[in-house]
């Protein structure tokens, strides 16, 4: 038997290609990913290792930021004198590194990473574990030398002698370039700035007094965590103010900070895995299926002579697990070319990790394997237990008849119980008023629609291919009919081979119309309540330094400038809740920029001085009201009482993170949480000025200033259209990965179809069928499979899309928009995929020998 | 594209009253020492408006020469006429051409389109080309082949005979000049066998049709007007007005010079249900 096993797979190879490059597709996506988080994690583990001081002491960050507030928390540069006189200390420095620099060079641009990452003013304080070395030029000396690292140089084109202006916190300065330093390490993709220490403090701190931490490196013979009690009896009753890490506890929780973003392209690639993997089970049954059907006679006389369904169910499967042997084995060598692939491009984005240090871990073999034989095993399952039923009979019947006869009303049954409850989670969800709810609801919805769509396919073909190909008698004659026909002609067998593509389109259906709508939302919101004439911020939303507010109010034309910083903060509520969460701090005349509406109060009540406003659904949902006195913690310990003054009735009180819709005055932002950043600045134009004439003045004023924009309410609108098609993006590079495999299931149906109908097609070309009517005939059937399976995923993703809307709704995204643009355009494309999948089985069928298609058995 | 059949439609028009004629047609398969000739030089004239049939042992070359005749076979010497057209040397598309407009054919199983009714299959060769039917003569032709309740019908919905006649409606829609027929009735039950050889019969007497069938059932053949005999890819003999008993003797002939083909199938045609190979199916 498993001879015959062995012979089936090798006679067949051809046609489980296309299912092996399904299976390499997953495989190869999940290996990638773990290859490249696994290489990516080492050489990070292993930069923060060996940079890490003994022990080091920063100032204790009570309050995670989720929005960046600008605020750089120092210590005391005199610790480190202290601590070096302390037992068991054989050095401590006083460090100074600031993220968030811009550094401009003589053409007004930055030369910072155009990826999003830092650059970072550092104190040059050279040890063996600084993770650089200068190799050209000389240490900075004074207030205006730095040094620049290798990478920035390079891309950027900076050179020593060079001329460069600092853009901090503490106001703008030029240097000159006086060396450049060369990682010894990884770099991890920031650009670094090193700084003569005093001015570093001066400069970028602006107390010479101050710090960013304190290294301290152990004496002979004292381990990390005794130098870290040591120190922590040093520092006394301060040790509660400050953060005390081992060389150890320093490298988690510096790769604890990367790993967020690693996660992120590691849950990227796993999705991509995922779609992959979904598709290809569709595309695995399909082969699989067919190959029993053409096999019937094949398999009936095995079991005429004696092989009993087990053996049969067997042969089958072991067919599948060689299958996936294979794909799983091909699909881990291209998961190491995939994650070359991807270090090579961090490297790009200026995070150079050596391709010749990758890590293969144990775990991604055996997963690569895992899923390989799991998902070929599983999907081969069904045709198994189908060919084991195939009666020895069937050695004389007619395979394809055998194949269609079987009826459909399982399948209609399944179908519409699993879609009725689908259907039921999606109404549940669009009526819910809880936002938790109702997203539980909607994944359940999806999920179930989803199933019941791919079990009902086969019967969906009937009915939506005689309309889609309604008009193909008419426009192709009989060359239409029959395509149209040939596509009818199995309904499970079409079902199946769509499905794989109306997984992905739904997909971007329903994404596509939850992105439509939030951008149509933010466009009524953006609207209804922003009143200035300009914005002026990061187009990251990273905060600028005051200088460049100072500039702005000092720009001829400019009216009014209303100053906004955000900050962190936890608030202690009636109901016993503490919520963390991003406050916002405006200057007094906010009412002049921003159309607030209140539920109680108003704006003038809200940013007083010890006030606060909050929304009016949070403050009800915690028993707040106005005129209620709430503890609020700012970070590094600091706390107030603010009293509520005011209640907010706005649709989107909520975004961006900002649970409770929470602000108060800068005045007490600025109290409490001092130092910050402006993260935008609100500008309307004097009276007189046209608004033209104040942008042309606003954009020179902030030319030296790489890291800000001016924006007009369109332009801004633009800025938040750009944030939510970076999610699009990653959507339609998934239904990319979709697509890609949906066309292998289509090559391979129309594959199979065309040797099927071999002797239908030497006929037709024995009573003169063109070769080119042929290829134009399968072309039609491709292009209406296709479409079927477009306008089904396109109809679930709406429906999706619309019920997600409801779910944003809650949230205040309230406006519904459908993409028809987007719609259509997929259905050509899939028409257009449809007309590419079928070129090579038109091609083979056009090159079928007449004579010996007719003869064909 | 249709002026060319046009020119050679059959009628009193035609030239010499010959439809189809080769000369020094070769047909070698293999190469080197293993070459086999399945037709060596062989001369042969059809003549427009009778019913030729071909016939001969397995082997002797009978579908092969059909094949060549109809253009879907290429030959390895000689030439090959349809009409006044030298059909050796085109190229596919021209062939195909020639199929569609100028020949007939019926095969002895899987004739028709399983997903087109009969109406749709009778009418696909000039649907292919794009060509509006002769409703007057669709008419006759199916009023004749006694099809009219069936038309709405799929293939799979007629019996073997009826599908036959499907095919022979098709054959004779288009008007071509030559109608061929490889084993029509191979595969039919005697009763529906000689329904469907009445027909061309028929075609030929009464619509003026040119038809070639090759068969090695000497009942069929009798259907004829003239039967060619072809052994080792030769022509061996012609018998005019042949009768089914003069035809069987002839093919005993065969059997007894050649002793590696055994009478078997000759034996088995007797019965007039033919196909030696799926002895099953009587």
């Amino acid at each position: 038997m498993l001879k015959a096993t062995l012979r089936s797979f090798l006679a067949h190879k051809g046609r489980l290609l296309l299912s092996a490059l399904a299976v390499i597709l997953s495989v190869a996506f999940v290996a990638g990913s773990l290859i490249f988080s696994d290489t990516v994690s080492r050489t990070f583990d292993r930069l923060f290792a060996s940079t890490a001081a003994d022990v080091t002491v920063t100032p204790k960050e009570t309050l995670d930021e989720t929005v960046p507030s600008g605020q750089t928390l120092t210590l005391p540069a005199s610790l480190a004198d202290r601590l070096a006189r302390a037992q068991g200390v054989a050095a401590a420095r006083a460090e100074v590194d600031v993220e968030g620099l811009t550094v401009a060079d003589k053409d007004r641009e930055s030369v910072g990473p155009t990826t999003g990452a830092p650059t970072i003013g550092t104190a040059w304080n050279p040890t063996e574990r600084s993770g650089v070395e200068l190799t050209s030029g000389h240490a900075p000396k004074g207030d205006s030398q730095v040094l620049v690292d290798a990478d920035t140089a390079d891309s950027k084109d900076v050179r020593i002698g060079d001329r460069l202006t600092v853009i901090g916190q503490e106001g703008s300065f030029p240097v000159e370039v006086v060396g450049i330093v060369t990682f010894t390490t990884t770099n991890p993709g920031a650009a670094l700035v090193f700084f003569d220490p005093a001015t570093a403090q001066t400069r970028l701190l602006g107390d010479p007094k101050a710090a960013t931490g304190i290294s301290v490196d152990a004496a002979e013979g004292v381990s990390d965590t005794e130098l870290k009690r040591r120190v922590a009896d040093a520092l006394g009753t301060d040790a509660g103010t400050y953060e005390l890490r081992t060389a150890e506890e320093q490298a988690e929780s510096d790769a604890e900070q990367l790993g967020g973003f690693l996660d992120i392209i590691k849950y990227v690639m796993l999705g991509f895995a995922g779609v992959a993997v979904l598709v290809g089970v569709f595309l695995i049954v399909n082969t699989f299926s067919m190959l029993i059907a053409q096999r019937t006679r094949e398999l009936g006389l095995l079991r005429a002579l004696g092989a009993d369904r087990r053996q049969v169910r067997r042969s089958v499967l072991t067919e599948a697990l060689l299958l996936g042997l294979v794909g799983s084995t091909a699909g881990l060598a291209a998961g190491i070319g995939l994650a070359v692939g991807l270090i090579e491009l961090m490297g790009l984005m200026g995070m150079n990790i050596r391709t010749t240090e990758m890590v293969i871990g144990w775990g991604t073999p055996v997963t690569a394997y895992v899923v390989g034989l799991g998902v070929t095993f599983v999907a081969a399952y069904l045709p198994a237990r189908r060919a084991a039923g195939v009666s020895p009979m069937a050695a004389l019947a007619d395979a394809e008849i055998a194949e269609i006869g079987r009826p459909l009303r399982l399948r209609a049954v399944l179908g519409s119980v699993v879609g009725a409850a689908g259907a039921a989670a999606l109404v549940g969800c669009a009526v819910s008023s809880k936002t938790s709810a109702a997203a539980s609801l909607l994944g359940l919805g999806v999920l179930l629609t989803l199933i019941a769509t791919v079990i009902a396919g086969p019967l969906l073909v009937r009915p939506v291919i005689r309309v889609l190909g309604g008009a193909f008698p008419a426009l192709f004659g009989s060359i239409g009919r029959m395509s149209q026909r040939n596509a009818l002609r199995n309904p499970r067998r079409t079902g199946a081979t769509a499905a794989a593509l109306m997984v992905g389109l739904a997909l971007v259906g329903g994404m596509s119309v939850a992105s439509a709508s939030m951008t149509k939302s933010f466009d009524q919101q953006i609207d209804k309540t922003l009143g200035a004439d300009f914005v002026v911020q990061n187009g990251n939303f990273v905060p600028f330094p005051q200088e460049i507010t100072d500039k702005i109010r000092d720009t001829e034309g400019v009216g009014l400038v209303v100053r906004s910083q955000f900050t962190t903060i936890a608030v202690r509520l009636p109901d016993g809740d503490r919520v963390k969460t991003t406050a916002a701090g405006y200057e007094p005349e906010l009412d002049k920029v921003a159309n607030i509406t209140y539920a109680q109060g108003d704006s003038a009540a809200a940013l007083a001085d010890g006030r606060l406003a909050m929304d009016k659904d949070f403050a009800e949902d915690h028993g707040v009201r106005v005129g209620s006195t709430l503890p609020v913690e700012f970070q590094g310990d600091r706390r107030a009482e603010l009293t509520v003054g005011a209640l907010t009735d706005q649709e989107s009180a909520e975004g961006f993170g900002a649970q409770g819709g929470i602000y108060f005055g800068l005045g007490t932002l600025q109290r409490y949480a001092p130092g910050g950043q402006d993260a935008a600045v609100y500008v309307n134009a004097a009276s007189g000025t046209g608004a033209d004439d104040l942008r042309g003045n606003l954009e020179e004023t902030l030319d030296p200033y790489p890291q800000v924009q001016v924006r007009d309410i369109a332009d801004y609108k633009q800025l938040v259209h750009d944030q939510i098609a970076v999610l699009l993006y990653l959507v339609y590079a998934l239904l990319g990965l979709a697509i890609i495999i949906a066309v292998l299931g289509v090559v391979n149906t129309l594959a199979l179809s065309v040797v099927e109908r071999t002797r239908e097609i030497g006929l037709l070309r024995a009573i003169g069928l063109a070769r080119r009517q042929l290829r134009r005939m399968i072309r039609l059937e491709s292009v209406v499979i296709a479409v079927f399976g477009a306008v089904l995923g396109l109809a679930l993703g709406l429906v999706w899309g619309v019920c997600t809307q409801q779910v944003l709704a809650l949230q205040g995204m309230t406006a519904l928009a459908i993409p028809w643009g987007t719609i259509v355009a997929v259905v050509i494309g899939s028409a257009v995929v449809g007309i590419v999948a079928a070129l090579l089985p038109a091609l083979r069928a056009s090159r079928m020998n007449v004579l010996a298609a007719i003869a064909h058995e | 594209m249709s002026t060319a059949a046009a020119e050679h439609a059959p009628g009193p028009g035609s030239a010499d009253g010959i439809a189809a004629r080769a000369r020094g047609l070769t047909k070698a398969y293999g190469s080197g020492e293993t070459t086999v000739l399945a037709l060596d030089s062989v001369d042969v004239d059809i003549a427009r408006g009778r019913f030729t049939a071909v016939m001969g042992p397995s082997g002797s070359g009978k579908s092969t020469l059909m094949h060549c005749l109809a253009g879907l076979d290429n030959v390895s010497a000689g030439q090959v006429w349809l009409g006044d057209t030298e059909i050796t040397g085109l190229k596919d598309r021209e062939l195909t051409r020639l199929r569609r407009d100028r020949i007939g054919f019926m095969f002895q199983s899987f004739n028709l389109i399983p997903t087109l009714n009969a109406a749709e299959n009778i009418t696909l060769p000039m649907d292919i080309a794009g060509k509006k039917p002769d409703d007057k003569w669709l008419d006759q032709v199916i009023d004749t082949l006694g099809l009219r309740d069936r038309l709405e019908h799929r293939p799979s919905q007629l019996s073997g005979g009826q599908q036959q006649r499907v095919a022979c409606a098709r054959a004779l829609a288009s008007r071509p000049e030559l109608i061929f027929a490889d084993e029509p009735t191979g595969n039919l039950d005697s009763r529906a066998g000689l329904e469907v050889l009445g027909f061309l019969r028929e075609a030929v007497d009464q619509l003026g049709q040119t038809v070639v069938m090759v068969t090695h059932d000497p009942g069929a053949a009798a259907h004829s007007d003239l039967v060619l005999f072809l052994g080792d890819g030769r022509i061996v003999d012609e018998m005019e007005r042949p009768t089914a008993e003069a035809v069987l003797e002839r093919m005993r002939l065969f059997t007894g010079g050649n002793p590696q083909t055994p009478g078997f199938d000759v034996i088995r045609s007797q019965f007039g249900d033919g196909e030696p190979t799926s002895p099953e199916e009587r």
